[in-house]
C-alpha cells in the first residue's frame, strides 16, 4: 500500500515507523518493535505510544492551545465535546452490553456517572460542567445544543460509534478509556513533555470559575479512569488472546482523536473575533 | 523550482511514488496529500506576495507545523504553515 503511495499508509509509516522506503524484511522488522511489549505491559506500551503522538517533542496544537487558553479555545471546546460526550455514553453502553464481566460493568457505570449523569446535585457530571463553562463564557447551553458537529468530530464519532458496536469489547474499551489519559497529569512523570493544561491557571482570575470546576474534573478524574480501564484491558485482552487487535484498535481510534482535537480548534476559531 | 534531491517535496519521505506537475516541473510526492499540500502552500505565497513564482522553500518542522522561508529573486518571506487532514492550509502566521 505504501508503495502505491497510499495516503493513510504513508502517512502513518512516517509519522510512527521511518520515512526512509525499507525493503519488507526491515519493515517486517520494524513494524514488530514498534508493536512489540517486551517485557513491559499492555499499559505500558498504550501510555508510550499515547505520550509520542500527544505529548512528545511536538505536542498536540490542541494541547499547546490550553496551556493558557484563550476564551474561543474554551468554547471551541465545548461545543465540539458535546457532541464527543454524547457518543462516549453509547459507546460505554455498547461495551457494558456486550460483556458479562461485572467489574467492567461496574467500572462503566461508574465512569458514565462521573461522565455524564453526575451525582445529585453536589457532584455534577463532566457534561454538564462543560455547559456550565460555556455559559460563564456567554454561550448559551440552548446555542451549543444547536451546534452541529464539525466533519473531523463527526467521522471520529462514527469511527467510535462503529468501533463499540461491532469489535471486541475489550478493543472498544482500550479505543475509548485510552484516550483518558488526555488528562492523565501522571504522564509527567512517564516521558510527557507538557501536561494537557498548565495547573496554573487553575489559580488564574482570567479563567472563570466554571472553567475551573470543568478543567479541575478531568484533571482529577481520568487518571483513575484511564489507569482503571487500562488495567482491564491488559486482563481481559490477556484472557481473550487479542493484545494484537487491541493494539491496532487503540492506534486507529487515538489517529481519530488527534483529528477530533484538531476540529475543536478549528471551532474556536469562530469565536476568535466574538 | 529547487526541490529536495531526494524524497518527498513536503515531507522527505522516500515511501510511494506519486508525482504531479507544480509550477511547471515534475515533482515526486510521497502521497497526494503531499501534493495537495505543497501546491496550496505555493499558491498561498504567491498569493500573498504578488510573485510570479517561487523559486525554493526551505522548510523544518514536521506534520504538526512547518517553519519556512520562500526565495524568490534574492528575496525572502518567512512563514509558519499548519495543514487540515485533507492538505488544505490549517494555519498560516507570517514570521517578521
Amino acid at each position: 500500500m505504501a508503495g502505491r503511495s497510499d495516503a493513510g499508509h504513508v502517512m502513518w509509516l512516517n509519522r510512527n515507523i521511518t520515512k526512509d522506503r525499507s525493503d519488507r524484511r526491515t519493515l517486517s522488522r520494524l513494524l514488530a518493535d514498534f508493536f512489540n511489549l517486551g517485557s513491559g505491559s499492555l499499559e505500558g506500551w498504550v501510555k508510550r505510544r499515547f505520550i509520542e503522538k500527544f505529548y512528545g517533542s511536538s505536542p498536540h496544537p490542541f494541547v499547546l492551545s490550553l496551556q493558557n487558553p484563550s476564551r474561543a479555545v474554551l468554547l471551541g471546546y465545548v461545543v465540539e465535546h458535546q457532541h464527543f460526550l454524547r457518543q462516549w455514553v453509547r459507546s460505554c453502553s455498547y461495551i457494558m452490553a456486550r460483556t458479562d464481566e461485572m467489574d467492567v460493568v461496574s467500572y462503566e457505570l461508574d465512569n458514565i456517572n462521573t461522565e455524564y449523569g453526575g451525582v445529585g446535585t453536589g457532584q455534577p457530571s463532566h457534561y454538564e460542567l462543560l455547559l456550565r463553562m460555556g455559559e460563564s463564557l456567554g454561550l448559551d447551553r440552548k446555542e451549543v445544543f444547536r451546534m452541529a458537529p464539525l466533519a473531523n468530530t463527526r467521522e471520529a464519532i462514527r469511527v467510535w460509534d462503529s468501533i463499540c458496536r461491532d469489535d471486541h469489547w475489550v478493543e472498544g474499551m482500550a479505543a475509548m478509556h485510552g484516550l483518558e489519559l488526555i488528562a492523565n497529569r501522571r504522564l509527567k512523570g512517564e516521558g510527557a513533555s507538557i501536561g494537557y493544561f498548565d495547573p496554573a491557571i487553575l489559580k488564574n482570575e482570567e479563567i472563570s470559575d466554571q472553567a475551573k470546576a470543568f478543567l479541575r474534573e478531568g484533571y482529577e478524574a481520568d487518571v483513575g479512569h484511564s489507569e482503571q480501564a487500562l488495567g482491564l484491558v491488559e486482563k481481559y485482552s490477556r484472557l481473550y488472546g487479542n493484545v494484537d487487535d487491541v493494539q491496532a484498535t487503540f492506534l486507529r481510534s487515538i489517529y481519530y482523536f488527534d483529528l477530533y482535537l484538531m476540529a475543536r480548534l478549528e471551532r474556536s476559531r469562530q469565536f476568535e473575533s466574538s | 523550482m529547487k526541490v529536495p534531491e531526494k524524497g518527498c517535496a513536503i515531507c522527505q519521505a522516500t515511501w510511494g511514488d506519486y508525482w504531479e506537475e507544480i509550477e511547471g516541473q515534475r515533482m515526486f510526492f510521497c502521497c497526494d496529500i503531499c501534493a495537495i499540500e505543497f501546491r496550496n502552500m505555493i499558491d498561498e505565497v504567491k498569493k500573498r506576495k504578488g510573485w510570479k513564482t517561487v523559486d525554493e522553500i526551505k522548510m523544518t518542522g514536521n506534520y504538526r507545523g512547518r517553519e519556512c522561508t520562500a526565495l524568490y529573486q534574492g528575496k525572502k518571506y518567512g512563514f509558519n504553515i499548519r495543514f487540515d487532514s485533507k492538505g488544505g492550509i490549517d494555519l498560516f502566521t507570517e514570521r517578521a
